[in-house]
């Protein structure tokens, strides 16, 4: 890091939690602190959800993806403009009528306490986790990346965000997300540049997507059906559009940006927006992969992204064998480079002969490549078995520290930060609501002052803070934490989304049908999980038909047993 | 109470560019299908 880029870096954080700090200043009521005063327009709810949602993970591990998978990963969003519709016509209205604070509130009015109880719990349950991770994610890749210590990195971002989360709540929140996302863009558009820019001068542009193509990284939209096929049309419309309608329907950290809006309509126009960009905002981000992936053609990449993990093997007895294959990979990338060149020129003459032989050349190269690469993971394992051998998260982060100019750097790590800080802001914002007016408010002081329960919100999102950072401090003691913590959110979303679809469209289910049915709900969803093979993004709709069927199967038997009550 | 109060029509604005939701929402759906489209080429074209 040079001087500019911790410029860049620190001026940015700096002037967004100053500026968030600043202009949400001034004594709150409950309904400001956590409404916002219904006073946001629809730009500043629509950049507020987009940011909500886009972690450091997206801007770290998309590309990655990409450079490995292509561009397949975009379909996961395809469910999601039906579902900021469906949102629109049906949700927002009746929460707009009921005047909640947290959707969960709702389910009290609709059902009973005990069902309004429950969807809080699971999401408290899984919300707390993943705001650990929110933190901890991004933190052990800079870390690990830029030799900064980890508990340092987890509490710098951790304390930005609760200084300016206490301070002035989701108004805070969502001012601050209109910076970052102008951050994060910002900077995915320069580096999306730089990496075209730097590729060789008798490439161009458009001979790099054809290369992407024949490399099969250009596999946007795949039509085949497969159960297991965790992305493809299929499961994006279907999973996907699931997913989608728990996490902006049913979910406080998102339900609480577009309940800040000014109006019905401003809401629906913030949640529209996001319908309408958020699959380009994708592509682009994975686009960016791919160009990664297409510079690294023509620029040896390292054998393994995280350099750190292969440094601690040349300090073992196994680093001769890894000199070994670093040797190999110079020698197969010389060659590469060489067919890689060859199917420029092919692509150019348009052979379809010529194309097709100088594609299986390169084909050849590539297989060798993985296979070196497989070699390596399995030496890694080896030598340090404690190490992470998946290094797709350290693609774009390595290309950035190695070859962006000063400045630049301090910009993408800002990127990341940035996002780190917007999604945690909103998830402590909506672990706090929660906890006061679910939980707090609801079941353990019902008569405090309204200036009591600000002050009782701003002590939770501080808990909540501090437990995040506590959980993002000890993560790395537990194995494929962030795996578990993705799959848990999928085990609960189902569930909780289909609690919410019962209290919206089947009036005929009542309080006690829709709570014992999401218990059964939720123990096939845990049998999927531990016995079948199922890909995880399928149990968001196991999870809610189940709560659906048995909710109906329930009722029928209770209204069957009154009748038999009324009659005796 | 509130389920009833629930069922109530809101006071909903409308929409910019547009007459009714219906044209904002059409509009969504629209975008979606013309990107599965364009992303269908691009695969496509570039196998």
């Amino acid at each position: 890091m040079r001087l500019l880029d911790w410029v860049v870096l620190l001026g940015t954080l700096g002037f967004i939690v100053s500026y968030g700090v600043w202009k949400t200043r001034g004594s709150k009521d409950i309904e400001g602190y956590l409404r916002g005063d219904n006073s946001m327009k629809w730009w500043t709810i629509g950049l507020s959800i987009m940011a909500t949602q886009a972690s450091a993970i997206t801007f770290l591990s998309t590309p990655g993806q990409a450079y490995e998978d292509g561009m397949r990963f975009v379909q996961f969003y395809f469910g999601l403009p039906i579902a900021m519709v469906i949102i629109s016509v049906t949700v927002i209205p009746i929460f707009y009528r009921l005047k909640v604070y947290t959707a969960y509130e709702y389910l009290e009015s609709r059902f009973d306490l005990k069902t309004r109880s429950l969807a809080a719990f699971l999401f408290l349950v899984q919300r707390g986790l993943a705001a650990g991770i929110t933190i901890y994610a991004p933190a052990i890749i800079l870390s690990t990346i830029l030799g900064w210590n980890l508990t340092a990195t987890n509490l710098f971002i951790g304390v930005l965000v609760i200084i300016y989360t206490v301070s002035g709540g989701t108004k805070a929140v969502s001012v601050t997300q209109k910076q970052q996302m102008a951050v994060m863009m910002g900077g995915m558009l320069v580096a999306g540049f730089m990496v075209v820019r730097y590729l060789p001068d008798n490439v161009s542009f458009g001979d790099a997507v054809a290369v992407a193509g024949k490399m099969g990284k250009m596999n946007v939209v795949d039509f085949s059906f497969d159960w297991n096929d965790r992305y493809n049309f299929w499961s994006g419309m279907t999973g996907g559009l699931f997913l989608a309608l728990s996490y902006f329907g049913t979910d406080q950290s998102q339900v609480a940006r577009y309940l800040g809006g000014r109006s019905v309509g401003e809401s629906r126009l913030g949640l529209l927006f996001n319908g309408l960009l958020k699959i380009p905002m994708q592509f682009l981000i994975l686009f960016i992969g791919v160009m990664v992936f297409v510079f690294y053609q023509f620029n040896q990449p390292p054998l393994f992204f995280n350099e750190a993990a292969k440094t601690k093997v040349y300090a073992t007895e196994f680093a001769p064998e890894m000199e070994a294959l670093e040797s190999q990979h110079t020698a197969l990338f010389n060659q590469k480079q060489e067919a890689v060149q060859g199917l420029v020129s092919a692509l150019r003459t348009e052979d379809e002969a010529a194309i097709s032989a100088a594609q299986s050349k390169v084909q050849g190269i590539t297989d060798a490549s993985k296979e070196l690469r497989t070699e390596v993971k399995s030496l890694i394992a080896k030598a340090t078995p404690d190490a992470e051998t998946k290094d797709t998260d350290y693609v774009f982060i390595s290309f950035v520290m190695k070859y962006l100019p000063a400045g630049l750097v301090g910009l993408l790590l800002a990127v990341i930060f940035s996002a780190a800080m917007s999604s945690t802001a909103s998830e402590l914002n909506a672990l706090a609501s929660t906890s006061v007016i679910d939980i707090y408010r609801r079941s353990v002081k019902p008569d405090a002052s309204n200036m009591h329960y600000v002050k009782a919100s701003k002590t939770f999102t501080a808990i909540w803070g501090g437990i995040a950072i506590i959980f993002a401090t000890y993560a790395s003691l537990l194995d494929n934490l962030i795996q578990a913590v993705n799959i848990i959110g999928s085990i609960f979303y189902g569930t909780i989304l289909g609690i919410f679809l019962v209290a919206f469209y089947f009036k005929y289910i009542k309080g006690n049908a829709v709570f014992f049915a999401a218990l059964i709900a939720e123990a096939i969803v845990l049998y999927c999980h531990f016995y079948t093979d199922i890909a995880f993004l399928w149990f968001n709709v196991i999870g809610c038909v189940a709560v659906i069927v048995f909710g109906l199967l329930i009722q029928f038997a209770l209204n069957q047993m009154d009748k038999g009550k009324q009659a005796a | 109470m509130k389920e009833t109060d629930a069922n109530k029509p809101a006071g909903i604005d409308k929409p910019p560019f547009f007459k009714s939701w219906k044209g904002m929402y059409w509009l969504v759906l629209g975008n979606l299908a013309f990107l599965i489209t364009l992303f269908y080429i691009i695969t496509k074209i570039y196998a």
